[in-house]
């Protein structure tokens, strides 16, 4: 089976957990034996230089376009979300007027879409291909085109809705954007049984076409060795965040959680390690709560630091108003570290061996932290249980990609069952059931 | 020839302690959530405690006294049931006075006897004492906590002046052996023991509901037949009180069957006896038990208690704390450290649930077993601020010894 896949992130152009969860998904596929051929838009990296040297890598950036062709100047390094997007862009060329006519977003980010979109279907013109996979809303209206093009089916995986990255009041275009992708597609991944839920239930996309498969980590890329050079080795009890500084991920909370634990635990030091627009309200409250001395903020970083960061820790506090799945988690555990996660996350769904608690429940998230560092055996029960736990197949990357694997295969007996004919995309305006989303 | 038969209920309830926070200790909070307590043993007294304990007293009324058996309450659901459910507490006077046997246990059903000899016997005359006041007769036969027993308690038991005691028939100590005998405590001769038939046991304790059994739907007459069969000379059939109405619910059948139970015992020939009727009886060998056993999980050790690290760092604690709350010579104190003793603190924080899962889930109060942890160590946290720092306990005496 031949799968075109249009992804936004891809190491080593990474913004977020979205890089993780594609290259995961990826090498597993290649693993399956399918055939995957997947498209970026930012410019392939010399050959060698991707994690997987097999990938057929494309980069909309090399097209050339017949239709429109739009340069536009623009950052292009990676963005997880419209608001890293901005980010990017005011460091760029900052820009007083970023943030006017009403939108909090630049411009540059939908045009960007559009101009991928194009690509995408100058792309699937000339790639063959059996089925069209595509990764949230940033990529849905380029997997549209091109099923447009081809006339195959299209798969849309969901990991997360502007709902969970900013809650009701998120921009109108983007939700006009998911609500386009999740009902054009043929078939849906959701990433954790509630985002199921959230997709039927707000995007009102027919429960029958909405899969579920959970993610995994790869096992192997877990460096084997503890990097000895890193200052943060003293043993001082460590505490970590590690994620985007959004609003999503509950940065705020995690500074709460801090000045709760000092009292209890003497030496104890936190680290936050993530950028977003969250951080500087976080590091003014954490001076606020005289946490100077003992929280760190590392900023973003990527690859062996991440690791030496989940190492470096005692545990790994992931305190989301949000989190459809928490790959975070899975790459806490694989280097040994316990985690607190989200109740309502997708890996809450999955991993046994962790504290779960409410994201505003700060108390109760601060009570397990100097719990775990207080209590060496309940320290070790959980690390020990967990390290067996997330060795098991399920966590690994060949069940997820098996079980996508087998969602192409429903689509296509689907596709071949009603009618091979091209199915015209569904209107991008399509009625939104978020009513409030869109008056936001 | 038919074996008799030895029915014996366990009937118990812990106090659940609060979600205590590190932010409770030196609070005040209380260490028992009582509302929750309090609406569990009300739930259980009317789905089980009630209608179970009136059929049996009318079974065995309606028998003229052959239909027989045994409980044990443990001490923390005595008082709970004073407290909260007075009716069903009366409910029970009438069988035992009906002429069911009652037995002798630690009062705070706790792991004493595996830990601190010297609180185990003080723990057994508690509830010796709280029996005599409320059924007004003296156990002669014992059980400790969770059938737990090896060759060292079997002294203790014996010193405390029991005739008989009741064990798992596991396989790693009978071997070759039927459970369905009187034995005799390798360790303490004089001291019957009584090892549960635990598969004839959990066909109603654990698998009378499972559709996926090949014996279901258990009837009473079927049971009745696998019991007449079973050979030997006393089957030892040991239950939890709460399999009726709790464990198992109504809508299962389990009252029916226990209905038809003491007819169908009689047409297949099988006479009811007490522990205490088989602690007259000659024993048929010895047996050791090098090791703790219980009637807990698939393992039948202890493990379900003191299993993992986190278990064995609480219990430690627990009964380091004892010493110096002893030498406080202050009651409330020592009552409420007591009640911490009762094994189920340390079961809530089992985590092979993976495996025997269900009965651990189902019966835990807390989201895991990790939380439950971190609670209770908080409240022994409170409870050993209290003390004073330096307690010499080193060189104090127990304050109760055997």
């Amino acid at each position: 089976m031949r799968v075109l896949m249009f992804g936004w992130e891809f190491p080593p152009y990474q913004a977020g957990g979205l890089a993780t969860a594609t290259l995961g998904l990826v090498k597993g596929l290649l693993r399956q034996g399918l055939d995957v051929t997947l498209v970026v838009p930012f410019p392939a990296p010399a050959a060698g230089s991707t994690p997987i040297p097999e990938l057929r890598l494309l980069s909309a950036a090399d097209v050339p376009l017949r239709v429109r062709t739009h340069r536009i100047e623009s950052p292009l390094a990676p963005y997880a979300t419209a608001e890293d997007y901005v980010l990017l862009a005011e460091r760029a060329a900052p820009a007083p007027g970023a943030h006017a006519a009403g939108s909090p977003y630049g411009r540059n980010l939908f045009e960007e879409i559009e101009r991928y979109a194009d690509a995408a279907a100058e792309i699937a013109r000339r790639e063959p291909h059996d089925v069209i996979d595509t990764h949230d809303w940033i990529t849905f209206a380029a997997g549209i085109r091109a099923r447009e093009v081809s006339g195959k089916p299209l798969v849309a995986h969901i990991h997360a809705t502007e709902l969970d990255r900013v809650g009701e009041h998120g921009n109108p275009e983007i939700v006009r954007r998911e609500l386009a992708g999740l009902r054009a597609a043929d078939r849906v991944i959701a990433n954790s049984n509630t985002l199921r839920h959230q997709v039927i239930e707000r995007y009102g996309v027919p429960a029958d076409k909405v899969d579920v498969v959970h993610w995994g980590v790869d096992a192997s890329a877990a460096p084997a060795e503890e990097p000895p050079e890193l200052p943060l080795f003293d043993g001082r009890p460590t505490v970590l965040f590690l994620g985007r500084v959004t609003r999503q991920k509950g940065p705020e909370y995690f500074v709460e959680i801090a000045a709760r634990v000092r009292r209890f635990v003497p030496g104890v030091r936190f680290l936050m390690v993530g950028a977003g627009d969250l951080l500087p309200r976080c590091i003014e409250r954490a001076v606020e709560l005289g946490l100077a001395d003992c929280m760190h903020f590392a900023g973003p970083l990527s690859g062996a630091e991440v690791d030496r960061a989940y190492r470096a820790a005692d545990v790994c506090v992931m305190p989301s108003v949000s989190e459809p799945f928490g790959l975070v988690a899975l790459e806490s555990l694989r280097n040994g570290t316990p985690v607190i996660v989200p109740r309502s996350s997708g890996v809450a769904e999955v991993v046994r061996h962790a504290f779960k608690a409410d994201f505003w429940d700060v108390e109760r998230m601060a009570d397990q932290v100097v719990a775990l560092l207080r209590h060496p055996e309940l320290w070790a029960e959980l690390a020990d249980g967990a390290r067996d736990e997330i060795a098991e197949p399920r966590f690994g990357l060949e069940e997820p990609a098996r079980r996508t694997a087998l969602s192409y295969r429903r689509t296509l007996a689907d596709a071949t069952a009603v009618a091979p004919a091209v199915a015209p995309a569904a209107p991008a305006a399509a009625p939104a059931p978020i009513a409030r989303m869109e008056t936001a | 020839m038919s074996p008799d038969v030895c029915i014996y209920c366990q009937v118990h309830q812990p106090y659940r302690v609060n979600r205590y926070r590190v932010f409770d200790v030196g609070s005040g909070r209380e260490y028992f959530d009582e509302a929750r307590n309090r609406a569990i043993l009300r739930r259980v007294a009317d789905k089980c405690y009630l209608p179970a304990t009136r059929l049996l007293t009318e079974a065995v009324r309606r028998s003229g006294g052959r239909f027989k058996l045994a409980l044990s309450l443990s001490g923390t659901v005595l008082e709970q049931l004073a407290a909260w459910a007075p009716d069903a507490l009366d409910a029970f006077r009438e069988l035992a006075d009906a002429g069911a046997e009652i037995l002798g246990e630690t009062y705070y059903h706790s792991l004493a006897a595996l830990t601190d000899p010297g609180e185990f016997a003080t723990q057994a005359a508690l509830h010796r004492d709280a029996i005599a006041r409320i059924f007004g007769r003296r156990p002669t036969v014992f059980r400790n906590t969770e059938l737990i027993y090896d060759d060292a308690i079997g002294p203790m038991v014996r010193r405390l002046g029991y005739r008989a005691m009741l064990v798992e028939g596991a396989e790693r100590v009978l071997g070759w052996r039927s459970p369905n005998y009187v034995y005799e405590a390798a360790s303490a001769p004089g001291l019957c023991l009584l090892p549960r038939n635990y598969r004839l046991s959990d066909d109603v304790g654990f698998r009378f509901s499972n559709r996926d059994w090949d014996g279901w739907p258990l009837t009473a007459e079927r049971w009745a037949a696998w019991i007449a069969g079973s050979g030997g000379q006393s089957a030892h059939l040991f239950l939890d009180y709460e399999t009726f109405g709790e464990h198992q619910w109504e809508e299962t059948g389990i009252f029916e069957f226990l209905r038809h139970l003491p007819g169908e015992l009689e047409r297949h020939g099988l006479r009811c006896v007490t522990p205490s009727e088989l602690a007259e009886r000659a024993p048929v060998g010895r047996l050791s038990f090098p090791t703790p056993t219980s009637w807990a999980d698939v393992e039948r050790d202890t493990s379900a208690w003191l299993g993992n690290r986190m278990q064995r760092a609480a219990h430690e604690r627990l009964y380091r704390i004892g010493r110096e709350v002893r030498a406080l010579a202050d009651a409330a104190r020592l009552a409420e450290w007591r009640r911490l003793t009762t094994s189920d603190h340390c079961y809530y924080m089992c985590t092979k649930w993976f495996a025997d899962g269900d009965v651990h889930k189902y019966f835990n109060p807390y989201e895991s077993p990790y939380d439950g942890f971190v609670a209770y160590m908080n409240v022994l946290s409170d409870l050993e601020a209290g003390l004073p720092a330096a307690a010499p306990w080193a060189g104090v005496e127990m304050a109760v010894s055997a």
